[in-house]
């Protein structure tokens, strides 16, 4: 006898007093609140070349997250025990304009997170061999500042900003440079060396963990999670070969789900490397 | 090294543009779904978004103003929408006067008087900066606020003018600007044409100063006509989404 529109406004109360239940209602039936399968990810879209003054950038959105990588690429002076590397940057910015969670002030935790994640990631990964961004050893190589800042922040920001990162790098090109004799560094902008190469193309899947009853969601949005205790991120590139793995805390679980795991990673990262590829 | 000809004898400017033409502006709303409203604006290479969330709880008790909205402003801009990298803090100064400059500008116009006891932020985030600036917040965030659903007397429309030469041109780029060009960025509301920002750094000539402000003006009601049809059309296809 309730007529729709109380129906539909119950739920919403439902689920705003109970999230927890109103999540597990759904998953009994292997379903997702947003009508996800549970191994499904969010539509993606990916544009590059977008912003003319960045070396190279792009922009991501998954599902509702959207994420903007701009790469600049400067001149310094090598670290003195590492004369042949160059540096890669990357700056994660969560700022209180993505979502209200976010407050004004310092970095929130979870940028200084995922900063650190992709920073680690391409440093011993061999992602792409340092040396490549040498000009001149010992006197100067390039610094490659990734500047990646969520406009919308709805889950999952760490799949989005590597895959932002990623896909701004492949379409990198760097100028041709070379050091004259008074220590002055010309680099010609007209005069571009080829693309940019990478050795290995690292694609994130994220997953998050429910006990009762037990799943495995793929791609969490915002408000699963919020509710998950325990998620785990792979990384991996399109040969099959794991980068890195990363579970936090939470319950343990069976060898079988982190099986699953890598099946629906390897599957993730072949789609989103062609991907990567057409845009 | 001779000085870059910023408008020829013919009456073009570097872009291609005559004295008086707007760049041509792009502006799209709703698009983001976390923000209350939010818009999309690019006005030639300077891209501009505006997050609006509001009106909610104010962040700080005693900030809370018991018969009117409290309206906060950020302002930031990306380290790699200018040619060369720069990380802005958003509390330096520029950034901080910019914010201060919007939120005079939009406090008078929206109805803060009805929604009292809470908060009203705005944020705003350069991506690419071809000059310009201050104008692209401002319509990127009137069109959020339209998008919100904040109640408003009217739009606000910026729209900048300088002087090359003694011809008053219209809207000025970041070469032109950066060139020592006397630059007036004004703010008015379109329906009675009256002004509610008028911003200028630069030494400009007092005869100059009337012909720049008016075109200055006629500026911001061709930006009003353009907005104005984006939000039409907007509210027009969520009409049609409604009815079906």
């Amino acid at each position: 006898m309730t007529t729709l529109e109380s129906t539909s406004k119950s739920f919403e109360v439902f689920h705003r007093i109970q999230p927890h239940e109103y999540l597990r209602r759904f998953l009994e039936h292997n379903l997702r609140p947003d009508g996800r399968l549970l191994e499904r990810f969010r539509k993606t879209l990916i544009t590059t070349g977008s912003i003319s003054t960045a070396n190279t950038s792009a922009m991501v959105r998954l599902g509702g997250t959207t994420v903007v990588c701009g790469i600049k690429a400067e001149v310094c002076e090598p670290h003195v025990e590492r004369p042949d590397q160059g540096y890669l940057v990357p700056n994660v910015e969560l700022s209180p304009m993505c979502s209200p969670k976010f407050r004004a002030g310092p970095p929130p935790e979870k940028a200084q997170v995922t900063s650190e994640f992709i920073h680690e990631l391409f440093t011993n990964s061999n992602i792409f061999p340092l040396e490549s961004l040498c000009i001149e050893q010992g006197k100067a190589v390039w610094v490659l500042y990734a500047d990646i800042v969520c406009l919308n922040y709805d889950g999952n920001i760490l799949d989005a900003s590597l895959l932002a990162l990623t896909a701004a790098l492949s379409k990198l090109s760097l100028p041709k440079a070379e050091v004259s004799e008074s220590m002055v560094v010309e680099a010609d902008v007209s005069n571009k060396t080829q693309v940019f190469q990478m050795n290995r193309i690292p694609i994130a899947s994220t997953f998050c963990v429910f006990q009762e009853p037990h799943a495995l969601l793929s791609d969490p949005n915002e408000a699963e999670e919020s509710l998950t205790k325990e998620t785990i991120t792979v990384v991996m590139d399109t040969n099959g070969q794991v980068c890195h793995v990363y579970k936090n805390g939470g319950n343990s679980i069976d060898s079988s789900v982190l099986r699953t795991c890598f099946e629906r990673g390897l599957e993730r990262t072949k789609e989103m490397a062609e991907l990567i590829q057409q845009a | 090294m001779s000085r870059l000809e910023l408008l020829t004898p013919e009456g073009l400017r570097i872009d291609g543009r005559r004295a008086n033409e707007l760049r041509r502006i792009t502006a799209k709303t709703s698009v983001f779904s976390q923000a209350d409203g939010s818009a999309y604006i690019e006005q030639g290479n300077t891209k501009c978004l505006a997050a609006v969330y509001g009106p909610r709880e104010a962040r700080y008790r005693q900030q809370l103003q018991s018969d009117r909205a409290l309206l906060n402003v950020e302002f930031n801009v990306a380290p790699f929408s200018t040619s060369e990298r720069k990380k802005r803090s958003k509390n330096d100064k520029r950034s901080l006067e910019m914010a201060t400059f919007i939120r005079q500008t939009f406090e008078p116009v929206i109805l803060t008087k009805q929604l009292p006891k809470s908060q009203i932020d705005i944020y705003l985030q350069i991506f690419q900066h071809d000059g310009g600036v201050l104008q692209c917040c401002i319509n990127a965030a009137t069109m959020a606020l339209i998008d919100a659903g904040i109640p408003m007397i009217d739009y606000v429309c910026a729209c900048s003018a300088g002087c090359i030469d003694k011809v008053p041109v219209l809207d000025l780029n970041n070469l032109e600007e950066s060139s020592d060009t006397p630059e007036l960025t004004v703010a008015i509301l379109p329906r009675t044409g009256k002004v509610n920002l008028v911003e200028m750094e630069s030494r400009l000539h007092i005869e100059k100063l009337e012909s720049v402000t008016e075109l200055a003006s006629q500026g911001c009601m061709q930006v009003h006509k353009v907005l104005d049809s984006v939000i039409r059309e907007n509210t027009e296809y969520l009409r049609d989404r409604l009815n079906t």
